[in-house]
């Protein structure tokens, strides 16, 4: 049951390194904030805890949505992880549009969280998923477009398998100068997607109640921390494939997929530490000006060849 | 104006009302007027003089209550407070709410702490105890007993 | 020990409230999540909803509008769900022992597991009482 196999190496491998990334962000923030931080393993404590906690559901909520929000969330990491890691090991089993049908599942997560908000019967987390919808809303573009920057310089490839063979082949996308702009429009817009400062308005803005989240607990609220630690795992590895070569595994290839990983993270991490958090009409004109520029700007120079 | 042009325009001004006024400081005056002429003397602070309302105080005392109202003359630096001796077991005095909106909260609770009754405030109700208050209890009278059997009022050691 | 408990208290999510303190005690709790004495490092975070807390921080002596509020918000924490009473006057009210206002201790209305004494207690004290508190649910699991 190759299916099966793959979705447990989609859940279960993604859950362990997603968990480990989000600890490594934990350790890194608190190393930079001049404390010791907590010990690695942290992340896995803390859904282990949560499962063991009672399950509240707010009276006059709706308990399908209120429930069914982060299983949706959960079930499309699942498989957006599941086709990650099928066109990275071997890459000749994509189909295509597949890049398409990734792109499409990344936005549910976001979804899924403002309809957990909605849900939940509480003016607090409304208000934090109508922030979350004007963010999806504003970060979408700059992302489509600086996806659009490796499938042009990789020969126009729609499937996920055949943007790693040019890239192995011709040196990576983030070497040419269209691809670095790309990139960097790319981490700004994951930054927003997971929720990260300096984009966290919709999370953490009512920073004393903790927006769409406000009202989940137990086995729900473990659902949503392992789904976030996961998106992070995800769209790292996303990123690595569009931009970076994606992982290959003889020998040597393996310690430079770890690498670039981390060197991401490691992006992703000091941009988190070092700015403040703006405000939602600061970040929607961020991205509906600034960032969809550069993004526009880099699809001009791959077109150009650059 | 200086200290002592606005001191002794107010003595002569209210020569009937003042009963004693006691310079305590540089900076503090008491002025211990009747009862009746409270809104008078406070309309000219606030009015004319371009005094700012502090906030009043109520003292508690043997025989008498006592409401102090404090007004700053911040151009020269004083501070004149009113006094106002209310005798028991008649306490009432005239509000200044409907003089200035700062005068409304401070008399609700001068009026539920204390139980000085204000003719003329458009809404005397509670502001700082809980609801299920016993009224005409006042707590910060002298005679204030403990009401509440279920209070529990030794530390247990 | 179980491990759901193990889990427990070693990731312990902390939620403040103030029933009518002077603020001191708040001061000095939020002392203890800064770099110099860094509650994080034993897992222990600062949440903002009540839902996701596990651990009570209460200070202040609950004045009577706020004893309705506290006892509804203790069935609002989902269990299990431990109470750490911060400072004199959440312990027997300190000085507001008479005052016609604070009628009843906090541990009259909520069960409370830790006794934080101190007005306000330094933070170095509240980690110990933190500690103290994990050591007695190991015992009374064992």
């Amino acid at each position: 049951m190759a299916l099966l196999y793959l979705l447990a190496f989609g859940v279960v491998l993604t859950a362990t390194l997603g968990l480990l990334a989000s600890g490594l962000d934990r350790k890194v923030t608190a190393r930079i904030q001049y404390r010791v931080g907590p010990p690695l393993w942290q992340p896995f404590i803390d859904i282990v805890k949560l499962l063991g906690k009672e399950n509240l559901v707010p009276a006059g909520a709706s308990k399908i949505t209120f429930f069914g929000a982060p299983l949706v969330g959960f079930a499309s990491v699942v498989l957006v992880s599941t086709l990650l890691w099928v066109n990275n090991l071997t890459p000749s089993h994509s189909f295509g549009g597949d890049l398409i049908v990734v792109l499409y599942l990344l936005a549910i997560p976001s979804i899924s969280v403002m309809m957990g908000g909605f849900a939940s019967r509480n003016p607090l987390a409304s208000m934090g998923a109508s922030r979350e919808m004007k963010l999806i809303l504003s970060y979408e573009l700059p992302f489509i477009l600086a996806v659009l920057v490796p499938v042009i310089k990789t020969g126009y490839a729609i499937r996920l398998g055949d943007l790693l063979g040019p890239q192995a082949q011709n040196g990576v996308v983030a070497g040419s100068l269209s691809g670095v702009l790309a990139l960097g429009v790319a981490i700004l817009c994951v930054q927003a997607k997971l929720g990260l400062v300096p984009f966290d308005v919709a999370e953490a803005e009512t920073e004393i109640v903790s927006g769409p989240l406000v009202e989940y607990s137990g086995a729900a609220m473990a659902l949503c921390k392992l789904t976030k630690s996961m998106l992070l795992f995800v769209l790292l590895f996303f990123l690595m494939t569009l931009f970076m070569g994606g992982l290959r595994w003889n020998g040597m290839h393996l310690v430079y997929g770890l690498l670039k990983f981390v060197g991401l993270l490691a992006v992703v991490i000091v941009i988190r530490n070092t700015n403040p958090r703006v405000r939602i009409d600061q970040a929607v004109r961020f991205f509906w000006g600034r960032v969809a520029v550069w993004a526009v700007v880099a699809v001009v120079l791959a077109f150009l060849g650059k | 104006m200086t200290r002592d042009e606005v001191l002794n325009d107010l003595r002569a001004r209210f020569a009937g009302d003042i009963l004693d006024l006691v310079e305590k400081s540089p900076k503090r005056v008491y002025i211990e007027i009747r009862v009746e002429s409270i809104r008078d003397v406070a309309l000219f602070l606030f009015k004319d003089l371009g005094g700012r309302f502090n906030t009043a105080s109520g003292v508690d005392g043997r025989s008498q209550m006592e409401i102090l109202y404090h007004f700053t003359l911040e151009d020269i630096n004083l501070l004149i407070s009113l006094r106002v001796r209310l005798e028991k077991p008649n306490l009432e005095v005239e509000s200044l709410a409907p003089l200035f909106e700062a005068a409304n909260w401070v008399e609700r609770e001068i009026h539920e702490l204390l139980g000085i009754n204000f003719k003329g405030h458009p809404d005397l109700r509670r502001l700082l105890l809980p609801d299920d208050w016993p009224r005409g209890v006042y707590p910060l009278r002298q005679d204030y007993r403990e009401w509440d059997p279920e209070a529990i009022r030794d530390r247990g050691v | 020990m179980g491990l759901k408990l193990a889990a427990l208290l070693k990731s312990l999510w902390v939620f403040h409230l103030s029933t009518g303190s002077c603020n001191n005690c708040d001061i000095e709790v939020l002392d203890c999540l800064t770099p110099r004495f860094d509650v994080e490092r034993f897992g222990i975070l600062l949440v903002g909803s009540i839902k996701h807390a596990d651990v009570l921080l209460v200070t202040g002596s609950a004045n009577r509008k706020s004893m309705q509020r506290v006892k509804r918000l203790y069935e609002q924490v989902p269990k299990p769900c431990l109470v750490v009473a911060i400072g004199e006057c959440a312990l027997s009210r300190g000085m507001f022992i008479h005052s016609y206002n604070c009628p009843l201790p906090v541990d009259r209305i909520i069960p409370v597991d830790v006794y934080i004494p101190g007005c306000p207690p330094k933070p170095e004290a509240i980690i110990a009482g933190v500690l103290k508190l994990t050591a007695k649910v190991k015992g009374r699991a064992r």
